[in-house]
This record gives structure tokens, C-alpha cells and sequence, in this order.
């Protein structure tokens, strides 16, 4: 099996002559979950197209699988799994007849098949509607019953289009649930989405993408490294009263602080208030934080200030994510990493 | 345990175009609307040309004249008297029957010829309904992401209409020969609605216009959404039949043996042009990228 489930170089695709994808060089290695984030239009439905052999690139290469795209189409369509944009389901037929047509068409006999079915439909939570006809099933049902389908031929590599888009929190629950069961299964899952929360809850690597590959990253690193972009240091009491102790410093690129005032700003125009941040949060940017907190700490300390937690701060995802599409994030909008070690993830995406 | 290794198998290989066929008429049967479609034109055609006959039979011979009023019999047929059971002139064949007998044999050889468009009408509605069932239904795409090939979809997706509009002529057909024996003043009736030539043709351009509509069906299909349209250009088909029924009927054409193994040849050709063209047009890029 190869070490990369993914490789690309310079994958290209023009509509006329508009480019949809353009030179997308990737490697996805195998057993991760890989989140392929980008807004809508931005040609990641042309990349899993592309990739699960159902279009041809206008130049470039690929080996999905360990299978050379455009020389080994069928051995990559019989390896890999697609979650098409539209589930395409035949809804006059019950959820295990789908299955059971699709399976077919994948190799997989009947008697293998009814097991596997099972498996899934169990899965997603499926199994007790299994012989009602895909008429009388809501949309995520729908959505569930297509990525069993995907599944069912245990392939090595798993493309989601959007996986929970349009989804009630509950389906949404069982389809990531699912895909990490596919991760410790070892399967690749090669994850389409515009949906920040759910990539930094599931995915390994992460390529932020609008036609053209912007970055690629785990996101670790996409959070700023191991130690973050700087520090948080949460106070008892308002955090405002000390953000000029702290940016008196001069490693100290920025600070910003809790602020839940009536007018929700600090009398020095200079100073970033936040009214969004954990009162008590001081949100300091720092290169070198690894290095510096320790001085942070104790000025902080030595200033009387009664410090009650110091952890990383960190990039969200989402503003990593606007940051390169050109889009002004708010450069308040941080990832805390709380004192009991949960990651604490924003709500909006 | 790596669970991740593919599906070993040391089954036989699954037929896909099997499959196909079986998923195909899985729906069909949940669709009464089409299933009643596609059943009564054949129904039509085998129950009029049987009652008519038997009209001419039991209804006294006046009224039963006013019913069929057939301006020529053929080359080799003619009426001859006015009056009641009066005998043939000159009716090769049917010399010395009465003009009950030999309206009964005029309406059986004229209808005969409509077991010409079940083969197109049948297909045209399962065909279409197929091609852009899966259209606006959005579940062609799945399908083309398996590793299926073109050519075992689209001929599982003919054979789903194949097989019924050939089976559905064909039993028509004999029901028909079996209607109009049970009806017929006379065997020599039967024996001339049941020539040679016309089994040819049951037998051979019967299966083959059945092709040329599903081809064309497909072809069509790939280029509309809506059922009815691909229907509609398919049927054009009709044309050259009701020109041979017409032909018949004003006893400019004659159905000889070599006339219907001569036109079989040509749809033999005409068919494969067809369905080569319906499976070039039938791409998965194009369908992908176009049908949105």
C-alpha cells in the first residue's frame, strides 16, 4: 500500500476556458482524515470529481489509491468511495435495495454484501428503516444511506462532498462519528467542506483552496506551531487593567483583553478590547512565545496581577482560513486551549 | 488487524449489465403510470382489429360494411356483388369466401401491420423514463463513479427495454392470430393475416425498430430533460411504419418476403449507426459536467 493514499502534481482543470482547479500539487498520506476547505465555487467538487476518475484533468497527474489517474480509471473507481454533491438515490427503492444495486456495481456479490449492509446501516443509524423505500426518508437520512453507500465496498480511499451540509445536529453527530471510525479503520478520507468546526474536529491535514492550493497544513500548524501564536493569561478580575503592564513589553506584537464595559472599549484607542473573549482573558501576540512567556509571566506577576491560568493562544482555523482568502478575519477570534486541556472551539462556520 | 484491505473474492464476477436490468424493472414496477403507458397501445392493437372482426361477422352484413369501409383490399383482393354473402370475383387466395370473410381477412392484414409500432411506441416510454429518470433524479453520477463501463450501463438500460417491448409485440401479436382465429368466418382468413412475411417481419423488424427507438431514445435523452421530449423525437420512428401501412392500405406497397428481409437488412444497419452514436454521445464527462 502506498505511504500517500493522495498524490497530485500540478492538477488542472479549465471549463472552457475558465479555470476550475489549477495547479494542485497535494499529498494526502494514508489512514488521515484530509479537510479540503474552500468556499463554494472554489473547484473542490471538480477535485473529487477528478480525483475519483469521473472527469479527466486538462493537465497534470495523479495516483489515487496507488492507481495512475487517466491510465488505471477503473482500478481508482474500484478503490475508492464517492459522496457525490447530490446523495442520488433511487428513491422508489428501499435503502437496502440502493445498497444492495450500488454494491453490485462495485464487484461486491450479494452475500457479501448483505453483511457489509448491515454494518453500515447500523453505522448510521439506518438499520431499522432499512426496507422503506428512499421516498419516505428525510434528507439527512438520505445523506446518511449515501455515505453507507460510498462505504460498502470497503474502499481505501473515501471521498465526502460536504458531508453534513444541510444537516440537523444529530445526523451530524453520527456522519462524523462515522468518518472517525473510518480513520481508525485506516481508510483516508479526503473531506470537501466549507465547515471550519468540523475540520478542526476531525481532520489530520488541512488544504485551504479556492481554485488554486493556498496552503496546506496540520492543524497544528495552521494554529501557529506547538506553542501557538502567543499567550493567553487569564486574571481574576478585568483583564483591561492590565494591558498596558503587558504592552510596555517590547517582545509584545499585540494585546487584547476581555472588555465587558458599558461602552465596551478601553480609553486608549490603541489598546484592543474584546467583548467576545472569557473575562479576565489577556490575548498576547508574541513571537517566540516559548521563550517569552515566562517574562510575561513574571512582570505580570510582579505587577500584583492575580494570574489564574497561562496557556497558547492559537489561530482558529476560520481566520486562518479568511486570512488567506482575502477575507478580514477578526484577529480577536482565538483558539484557547483551556486549563483541563479541551479544545474550546468557536461556534460560528 | 488492517481492516482497510479490499473485498477478496473467489465469487463469479457480478453481471452488471444484469444488475442493471433487475434495478431497472425494480422501479419500473413502482410505476403504475408508466407500466399502464406502456401496456394499453399494445392492449389497443390486439383487442380492436379481433372486435372489428367479429363485429363484421355477428352484425348484419350492411351495417358491418359501414364499419369497415376499406377503399382497396390489396393487389390481388376484391369485392364483388353488393348483396349479401356475395362471392369474390377475383381474390387471390380468397376465392369463393363470403364478404364477411373477406372484410374480416382486409381488417386482420391491415391491423396486422400495427404489431410494427409496439417495438417503437413500448421502448420509447421505458427508455425514456430511464435515461432521464436518472437525469433529473441526480443518481447517474454515483453510478458512473463505479467502475461499470459505459457500454454494460447502457445496455443493461436497452434490454430493460428491450425485452419487454419485443415480448410485449410478439404475445400481442400471437394473441392477435389467436383472436382472430377464434373470430374468422373462415381458416383461409387467418391463413391470410398470418403470411410469411409478416412473421418475418414480426421476427426480424419487429426486435430491430425496437433498437433504433431505444438508440435514438438514449441519444435524445442525453441531450434533454424532460422524459416526454426524448419520447416524442423517438417516435418519429412511427413515420416510415404508417408509410408501409398507408402503402398497404392503397395497394401501392406489397409485403413480400424479400421486401421485409430487404428492409430488415436496412434497419440492421440503421440500428447499429444508432446505438454507435447514442453511445458516443453517452459520456461520463459530458454527462457530468453538462446535465445540471
Amino acid at each position: 500500500m502506498p505511504a500517500n493514499a493522495v498524490e497530485t502534481y500540478e492538477l488542472t482543470r479549465f471549463f472552457d476556458s475558465r479555470p476550475a482547479v489549477e495547479d494542485l500539487t497535494l499529498n494526502v498520506p494514508q489512514g488521515t482524515v484530509f479537510g479540503f476547505l474552500g468556499p463554494n465555487g472554489a473547484g473542490k467538487t471538480t477535485t473529487v470529481r477528478m480525483l475519483s476518475a469521473l472527469i479527466d484533468p486538462t493537465r497534470g497527474t495523479a495516483r489515487v489509491a496507488g492507481y495512475e489517474l487517466g491510465r488505471e480509471n477503473t482500478q481508482i473507481r474500484r478503490h475508492v468511495g464517492v459522496l457525490t454533491e447530490f446523495p442520488g438515490l433511487y428513491v422508489r427503492l428501499s435503502g437496502l435495495e440502493n445498497l444492495l444495486f450500488f454494491a453490485g456495481l462495485y464487484g461486491v456479490s450479494r452475500r457479501q454484501a448483505v453483511p457489509l449492509a448491515e454494518k453500515y446501516l447500523r453505522l448510521m443509524e439506518l438499520w431499522d428503516r432499512r426496507t422503506e423505500p428512499v421516498s419516505a426518508y428525510s434528507k439527512g437520512m438520505r445523506q446518511r444511506l449515501a455515505i453507507c453507500r460510498a462505504l460498502l465496498h470497503q474502499p481505501q480511499v473515501v471521498f465526502l462532498d460536504e458531508p453534513t451540509s444541510g444537516l440537523d445536529p444529530e445526523a451530524a453527530r453520527i456522519v462524523r462519528h462515522a468518518i472517525k471510525e473510518l480513520r481508525a479503520e485506516g481508510r483516508t478520507v479526503f473531506l470537501s467542506t466549507h465547515n471550519m468546526p468540523e475540520a478542526e474536529i476531525l481532520c489530520d491535514q488541512v488544504g485551504i483552496f479556492s481554485t488554486r492550493l493556498l496552503r496546506v497544513d496540520t492543524l497544528t500548524g495552521l494554529r501557529g506551531g506547538r506553542h501557538g501564536i502567543g499567550t493567553i493569561v487569564r486574571v481574576r478580575g478585568d483583564a483591561v487593567r492590565w494591558l498596558d503592564t503587558v504592552r510596555a513589553l517590547e517582545f509584545v506584537r499585540d494585546v487584547s483583553a476581555a472588555n465587558h464595559g458599558a461602552n465596551g472599549a478601553h480609553p486608549n484607542p490603541d489598546i484592543h478590547t474584546d467583548t467576545h473573549m472569557p473575562t479576565g482573558d489577556l490575548a498576547v501576540r508574541m513571537d517566540q512565545p516559548e521563550e517569552y512567556t515566562p517574562l510575561l509571566v513574571q512582570t505580570l506577576a510582579a505587577a500584583g496581577a492575580p494570574i489564574l491560568y497561562v496557556g497558547p493562544l492559537v489561530n482558529t482555523l476560520e481566520s486562518v482560513y479568511l486570512e488567506l482568502l482575502g477575507h478580514n478575519a477578526d484577529t480577536n477570534e482565538v483558539l484557547g486551549i483551556t486549563p483541563n486541556g479541551r479544545e474550546s472551539i468557536p461556534a460560528s462556520g | 488487524m488492517n481492516q482497510t484491505a479490499q473485498i477478496e473474492t473467489h465469487e463469479p464476477p457480478v453481471n452488471k449489465m444484469a444488475l442493471i436490468l433487475r434495478k431497472e424493472w425494480m422501479e419500473l414496477r413502482q410505476e403504475r403510470g408508466l407500466i399502464i403507458g406502456t401496456v394499453l397501445p399494445p392492449l389497443f392493437f390486439t383487442i380492436l382489429p379481433v372486435l372489428l372482426a367479429w363485429a363484421v361477422a355477428v352484425i348484419p352484413h350492411k351495417a358491418a360494411s359501414a364499419l369497415v369501409q376499406s377503399p382497396n383490399l390489396g393487389p390481388d383482393v376484391k369485392i364483388g356483388g353488393t348483396g349479401t354473402a356475395a362471392p369474390i370475383v377475383s381474390a387471390g387466395g380468397l376465392q369463393g369466401l363470403d364478404t364477411q370473410a373477406v372484410e374480416q381477412a382486409v381488417i386482420g392484414s391491415q391491423f396486422s401491420i400495427l404489431f410494427m409500432l409496439m417495438p417503437i411506441v413500448v421502448p420509447a416510454v421505458i427508455a425514456s423514463y430511464s435515461i432521464v429518470g436518472e437525469k433529473t433524479g441526480r443518481t447517474l453520477e454515483p453510478v458512473l463513479a463505479t467502475p461499470i463501463r459505459v457500454s454494460e450501463l447502457l445496455v443493461g438500460k436497452a434490454l430493460a427495454a428491450f425485452i419487454p417491448a419485443v415480448l410485449i409485440t410478439w404475445i400481442g401479436a400471437s394473441a392477435f392470430v389467436g383472436g382472430m382465429a377464434l373470430v374468422a368466418l373462415s381458416p383461409r382468413v387467418v391463413e391470410h393475416i398470418v403470411t410469411l412475411p409478416w412473421v418475418l417481419a414480426c421476427l426480424l423488424c419487429a426486435p430491430l425498430m425496437s433498437l433504433i427507438a431505444i438508440g435514438l431514445t438514449v441519444a435524445v435523452s442525453s441531450r434533454v430533460r424532460d422524459p416526454r421530449t426524448a419520447q416524442q423525437i423517438a417516435t418519429v420512428l412511427i413515420f416510415p411504419v404508417m408509410g408501409v401501412l398507408l402503402g398497404q392500405v392503397t395497394g401501392f406497397l406489397v409485403l413480400s418476403s424479400a421486401f421485409v428481409l430487404a428492409a430488415a437488412f436496412v434497419l440492421a444497419l440503421a440500428a447499429s449507426a444508432v446505438i454507435w452514436v447514442a453511445i458516443r454521445l453517452f459520456r461520463r464527462e459530458v454527462i457530468l459536467t453538462k446535465w445540471s
